[in-house]
């Protein structure tokens, strides 16, 4: 796999200096990994600081800014942070109104964000976690807590922003955070592998005429492995399984079509084109989108659609400015 | 028989470093097949984080000390799952080998072993059975522990021999923790990654001993 690396083990650090330097506008360095609003702490607002492996940009770091989060842990490719950064952000974005903890299902995450919030209470600091968990096709519905978190998180980032950029308590931010993941769904879909930089080769293999539905996106295998169909089919099984495990019927909606990093903007918006007419068939109504690389695996080729289940608050919140290093909407 | 002392331990964490860094490309092949691909990778990561902290170490540390290092090296430098579990595994071997000069009986590993397990086993939450690096752990342990009062090189070698046997035979377990776990009856027949480096490390360690002994 050609890469435009140096030594595969410099890549994040050589990363993280480059989107330093690119957003110094918007974050500032805290510590080898780990970033936050240039203006930061802001007074009376709570922080938000999300984090995970290298590999997803502009997940996670790439939405530090205004209306979406305050501070970001950098790990590894696909591999958790350590606490440290995730403690050092913290730090930097408390104010005094406490620190809430968005991230998605992962064993290790889970693991080292628990352990810097333990470190963090020590110090005095108020933090409070929602683990991500929108990916339908990673566990049954009844076992939504082992679900893991993919494109969807993009949303709750920004519908918990939004309410915490309007100087929400810890605890509605907290709240609405929780309940706009439960209200989020993904179904992923991957053509091609990827190659973690420092392995070198590439993590799984589909054959030229496969493609994986479910398909994690840290290369993690799906539920099921099928012959490439035309996309329309390919959406139609998607949104079926969106559609079956919860119900949208009533709701206004946000609609997302990510590309998971290898797939051209054109292609994402004839699956949007696809995800639209079958939201409008169903009666919903779409009054929020976003097509583009929002939750990327490195250079993988597909997708993933996801489907919001609006209150009339979170569609308010989400009429709201962001600017954020990368993304960015008046 | 070797006297393993302090500065034994910190050469041998240095070589486990060393042959760990030199399967990267199998425990990342493993771990591809119902992971994420990265496995070693993130023990390289982590392993040379510990080669960096043997070089740091004063001279003549004690067993405690260089087993803490390794710790507070994987601690700062890996994130992932290993990089917790590994650091409170290296914590508890530091603190099972406070105040000794020498680690050079089988019962001295059958207590570091032991800790490292139970750490492991305490954090991460697995049940034996689980396909996780504690399935190659556990048994290699109950086999140190049968042969206490022996030789320590054999002994080591025969519960290096254990872990490897065990690595191989959770190709027939289904996964229950991490992201291979999503995957449930797919990942039946495949090796798991954590408990194949697991198997590594514990063979280094009794290559270790030997070389000290010849």
């Amino acid at each position: 796999m050609k890469k435009l690396i140096n030594d595969p083990f410099d890549m994040v650090e050589e990363m993280v200096d480059g989107f330093l330097s690119a957003n110094d506008d918007i974050v500032r360095r805290v510590g080898r990994r780990s970033i936050a609003r240039v203006a930061s702490p802001i007074d009376g607002k709570v922080g938000i600081v999300v984090g995970g492996g290298s590999g997803h940009l502009p997940a996670f770091a790439g939405y530090v800014g205004h209306g979406m989060a305050d501070g970001a842990a950098f790990g590894n490719v696909f591999a958790s942070p350590p606490a440290r950064p995730v403690v050092e952000a913290t730090t930097a974005v408390d104010s005094g109104a406490g620190v809430l903890y968005l991230y998605g299902n992962y064993a290790g995450d889970c693991l080292n964000f628990d352990k810097a919030q333990d470190q963090c209470r020590e110090m005095g600091m108020d933090v409070r976690t929602v683990v991500l968990n929108d990916d339908v096709a990673s566990a049954p519905v009844e076992q939504a807590d082992r679900r893991r978190g993919i494109g969807g998180l993009f949303w709750v980032f920004r519908i918990a922003g939004a309410k915490a950029e309007q100087m929400a308590s810890l605890d509605e931010v907290f709240e609405i955070a929780t309940r706009a993941n439960a209200n989020t769904r993904t179904v992923g879909v991957g053509l091609t592998s990827c190659t973690v930089p420092a392995n070198g080769r590439p993590t799984f293999h589909l054959e030229e005429d496969e493609m994986e539905l479910g398909l994690g996106i840290h290369g993690e295998p799906g539920i099921k492995r099928q012959k490439v169909a035309p996309v329309d089919d390919i959406v139609e099984a998607m949104m079926d399984m969106i559609l079956g495990d919860l119900d949208y019927s009533g709701s206004e909606i946000a609609l997302s079509v990510n590309g998971l990093g290898g797939t051209p903007a054109e292609e994402l918006y004839v699956v949007y084109r696809k995800a639209r007419e079958i939201c409008d068939a169903n009666g919903l109504r779409v009054r929020h989108k976003n097509v583009g690389e929002m939750v990327t695996a490195l250079e993988m080729a597909g997708t993933s659609i996801s489907l919001v289940r609006l209150d009339e608050e979170m569609s308010a919140l989400l009429d709201s400015t962001v600017n954020t290093c990368m993304y960015k909407k008046p | 028989m070797p006297t393993l002392t302090g500065d034994s331990v910190r050469l041998l964490l240095d070589q486990v470093a060393i042959d760990v860094e030199s399967n990267k490309d199998l425990l990342c092949d493993l771990d591809g097949e119902v992971g994420d691909g990265d496995h070693g990778v993130s023990m390289t990561i982590g392993m040379r984080a510990v080669r960096r902290a043997m070089d740091d170490l004063a001279p003549d540390p004690s067993v405690e000390q260089a087993f803490q290092a390794a710790s507070d090296a994987y601690a700062i430098e890996v994130g992932a799952t290993i990089g917790p579990l590994y650091e409170v595994a290296f914590a508890a071997a530091a603190q099972a080998c406070s105040g000794k000069a020498d680690v050079s009986s089988v019962s001295d590993w059958v207590q570091i072993y032991q800790a490292m397990f139970d750490a492991i086993q305490q954090l991460g939450g697995a049940e034996l059975g689980d396909k996780t690096l504690l399935d190659s752990f556990h048994p290699a342990i109950e086999k140190l522990a049968s042969l206490e009062g022996q030789d320590l090189v054999p002994s080591l070698e025969q519960a290096a021999v254990t872990a490897r046997q065990a690595a191989e035979a959770t190709k027939e377990l289904k996964p229950m923790k991490g992201r291979a776990s999503r995957l449930a009856d797919r990942a039946v027949g495949y090796q798991d990654a954590g408990a194949t480096s697991l198997a590594i490390i514990l063979e280094s360690v009794a290559a270790f001993a030997a070389h000290v002994r010849s």
